[in-house]
């Protein structure tokens, strides 16, 4: 009984500037099953997708569609060959009507005389939805008039129709998240489409983090971590311990988190959060972060994670609760008054929020604060590139001078200049996002260095650690958040760190 | 479980958020009908003379240029783009559409053709500072704008500062005359204003625009061909300005460059109070048809209520910007520059 393969890959590579997003991955999908992806933020499952639809090539390896080489430069040609994509943020034109959106760019078979004959093409739409069992979204309706889960159906039946209208018998659809927008009974449904796609002769990639949900749907589960498949295992008798056990990653020596540098906080509150809650995507937070202590937040894409610091640090309005700075009470109009009130944020996208590429080294690091180099209520230069230099010199920044473009810095050298300005700030209270992105492992080493000399001066870190282990290794106490809500909070001192298997439990 | 019921409200809450979003939205696709409604109903109990036969018929004639402008106007904001030539490129076809017919100045006579020369020669104009945007990369309204004055400099050249007044009987009709009691130019304008809705709700090039202006990357991942559909709402564009410049001169009954002065900005207006939004992929000409008249019928009730031209145009500045505030969703953290 040998099942076609519809989909293989091997020796799949993909390397960016300071990580090994994917190391030397073997894939292969089977006509008729629903092959689970799942693994931890950053294990590569993302990278996998993105390469085999074509959004992104990998460094090595080869992959084989239908038994033939299979390259694809971007989507439409992956689409050719039988393979195509729903992505997590939906890419339906909202204001034209489902069928449109199912036929755009394939209308020629609906021209004539230059119209579009509107009505054949919301009967042939309505036979694309009608095979998929959506009897109950009309193709004539606009998309920004659907629901969210009639939107994501419609995405996957307009996926499904190209696909499925290349020569090739059977059709590979990768699904990435497909269930965040969906209520059950909606995920239900789109469980059934799932299954008769499969009987169907196609087969289905699921990427999702929740794990119940591919235990529920997948013929075959594959683990990642840190870029490498863990395991690859037949969905039965499995249980979610032992997949949680294989998703774990590795687990860096103390030593690199210089835990032994870790203090114990003091008893002072700096910073409480009483019932925060901003509808939608999170609730009910209730924390308190010390003086001098790392509370690292963990938690899957749409935990709330994100928006729970966006609230923090002035970003975004909480719909309920408080904030608590120093034992005052605060609401923040924007994040420079969070900045007055001693709160900083470290965004994630170094590039886009981060750092102005276009202004020399000294200029990036008085943004926060010009206080410190102002006379006569100008800004003095000379002292701007005197601070400069002296955090150049602190925190060990490679640039050929102060006055060098911020863009031209690699990207640990740009986020160190980044930490120099939060040291430059008067801000007390950090909210670090994924500080060690895109960094090579030795400046990773020396920023979690600068990180406890941050916390030695008597500041307050949250952290959104790139990885599990990072969280653990850095953090004083570790908050688990799944579903906008707190699941768990684990002490986490030097010497008795929890396991990361006591968390990804919480998360997913 | 309580954890369980907890996630799942949280879940629910967005589910509402993102309801009453487009329910929002919903209701603000509307509101320019009601807007329209609400202006007449209050002219008509404060402005003398408005609620009458002869005020229909005065502003079907005004809003003939405006309505026009706001069609071709429409699918260039429709894919996030601003376009400014009419200015100078409307002046400039009525100019020289005066100097080829029959006219006070030269002794050509050619009568239709040269509606068809000038046309376009618009057309070719808006090609090119079309191209400049797209393959140039320049931002549109620069382009266009330089378009616009280097255009309105040629208008002056071509008829060396003395407008040439048109003498063809046809012409001076069809500014004149009507049907029905309704203006010629007025069906003209109607007549554009159809085949703009066919483009847009019936041809692919419609449904590709709506793409573009909703998010490019999108379009361009699906497959379409972005620069020639840019390029082509410059050519529809480059119609309506010459029908435009044509419809100006034979009004005025003579060509000279002030033709143009005055048809962008009420163009703009009035396909952002229409509800097309200025980055593009909501909207499209019916609501720019509402939005020219709704821009017509303030003007029209101004003149008659006394307002001064001054108050008059600064009233259609603050039209725009509340037109603008309102269109623009709320909450969002949207970098604007």
């Amino acid at each position: 009984m040998e099942r076609k393969r519809l989909l293989s890959a091997r020796g799949i590579t993909k390397q960016y500037p300071g990580t090994l997003a994917l190391d030397r991955i073997d894939l292969d999908i089977y006509a008729g099953e629903v092959l689970g992806l799942i693994g931890e933020n950053g294990a590569g499952k993302s990278t996998l997708m993105k390469i085999l639809i074509g959004a992104e090539t990998a460094s090595g390896g080869t992959m084989e569609a239908h038994g033939q080489k299979y390259a694809p430069r971007n989507p439409i040609e992956a689409g050719r060959m039988g393979v195509g994509m729903v992505f997590q943020e939906q890419s339906l034109i909202l204001n034209l009507t489902v069928a449109q959106n199912i036929f755009i760019g394939e209308e020629k078979p609906f021209v004539k005389h230059g119209l579009v004959d509107r009505a054949r093409m919301n009967q042939s739409a309505r036979k694309v939805l009608d095979a998929m069992e959506m009897q109950g979204i009309a193709p004539g309706a606009r998309v920004n008039r659907l629901d969210f889960a009639s939107r994501q159906m419609v995405e996957i039946a307009k996926v499904f129709h190209a696909v499925s209208s290349c020569q090739a018998e059977g059709t590979v659809i990768l699904l990435d998240e497909p269930t965040s927008v969906l209520s059950e009974a909606e995920i239900r449904q789109l469980f059934r489409h799932i299954r008769r796609l499969c009987e169907g002769g196609n087969a289905v990639l699921f990427v999702s983090h929740k794990l119940d949900e591919v235990m529920a749907i997948s013929d075959r589960i594959c683990v990642f971590k840190d870029g490498c498949k863990a395991a690859e295992m037949p969905n039965d008798n499995v249980s979610e311990s032992q997949l949680y056990q294989l998703m774990v990653g590795r687990t860096a020596s103390g030593e690199y988190y210089q835990v032994q540098r870790q203090r114990t906080p003091d008893a002072e509150v700096v910073l409480e959060l009483k019932s925060l809650c901003q509808r939608g995507f999170f609730g009910d937070i209730d924390l308190a972060l010390h003086r001098g202590e790392i509370i690292g937040i963990c938690g899957v894409v749409g935990s709330g994670k994100e928006d729970l610091c966006a609230v923090v640090c002035g970003d975004r309005n909480p719909t309920d609760g408080r904030m608590v700075v120093r034992g005052k009470a605060r609401a923040f109009r924007g994040p420079h008054e969070a900045l007055r009130s001693g709160i900083l944020s470290v965004p994630r996208e170094r590039r886009v929020e981060g750092i102005i590429s276009e202004m020399p080294v000294f200029e990036n690091i008085c943004l926060s604060n010009y206080r410190a180099v102002r006379r006569h209520r100008l800004i003095s230069t000379r002292m701007a590139k005197e601070q400069a230099r002296r955090f150049v010199a602190e925190l060990s920044i490679k640039v050929a001078g102060v006055s060098q473009l911020l863009g031209h810095l690699s990207g640990g050298n740009a986020q160190k200049v980044v930490f120099a300005r939060v040291l430059a700030s008067d801000a007390d209270i950090l909210l670090l996002d994924h500080p060690t992105r895109g960094v090579d492992v030795g400046a990773k080493a020396e920023i979690y260095g600068i990180i406890r000399d941050i916390v030695d001066r008597g500041k307050s870190v949250i952290l959104l650690a790139d990885t599990l282990d990072e969280a653990i290794g850095l953090s004083n106490r570790i908050v688990v958040m799944k579903d906008g809500l707190v699941t768990r909070v684990l002490e986490a001192p030097s010497g008795h760190k929890p396991e990361q298997l006591d968390i990804v439990q919480h998360m997913m | 479980m309580d954890q369980q019921a907890r996630s799942s409200r949280i879940g629910l809450e967005f589910a509402q958020e993102m309801k009453r979003q487009s329910q929002r939205e919903r209701f603000v696709s509307w509101a320019p009908l009601a807007v329209l409604a609400l202006l007449v109903l209050l002219f008509s109990l404060t402005a003398e003379g408005f609620f009458s036969l002869k005020n229909l018929q005065n502003v079907l004639n005004q809003v003939s240029i405006p309505l026009v402008m706001s069609m071709g106007m429409t699918f260039v904001i429709l894919m996030g783009s601003t376009d400014l030539s009419a200015e100078g490129l409307g002046g400039f076809v009525g100019s020289v559409t005066a100097l080829m017919v029959l006219n006070s100045k030269t002794t050509l006579d050619m009568g239709f053709l040269a509606v068809v020369i000038a046309m376009v020669a618009s057309v070719l104009v808006s090609a090119l500072s079309g191209l400049m945007h797209i393959k140039g990369k320049l931002p549109s309204f620069m382009v266009s704008y330089a378009v616009s004055n280097i255009m309105a400099g040629f208008a002056v050249l071509a008829y060396r500062g003395e407008p040439a007044l048109i003498r063809d009987p046809f012409f001076t009709v069809l500014a004149q005359g009507d049907f029905l009691g309704i203006p010629y130019l007025t069906f003209i304008a109607l007549g554009v204003f159809g085949v703009s809705y066919v483009l847009q709700t019936r041809t692919r090039f419609g449904s590709y625009v709506m793409a573009i202006g909703d998010n490019e990357a999108i379009a361009r991942n699906i497959g379409i061909n972005i620069d020639r559909t840019k390029l082509k709402v410059f050519l529809w564009l480059g119609v309506c300005i010459g029908l435009v410049g044509f419809m100006g001169a034979v009004r005025i009954g003579r060509g000279e460059v002030a033709i143009g002065s005055n048809v962008v900005f009420p163009a703009i207006t009035a396909v952002v109070v229409g509800g097309t939004s200025l980055s593009g992929g909501k909207g499209g000409v019916v609501h720019s048809l509402l939005g020219a008249f709704i821009v017509t019928v303030i003007n029209n009730a101004l003149v008659l209520l006394g307002v001064s031209p001054y108050v008059q145009q600064a009233v259609q500045g603050i039209i725009i910007i509340v037109a603008v505030a309102l269109s623009i969703q709320h909450g969002k953290s949207l970098i604007v520059k």
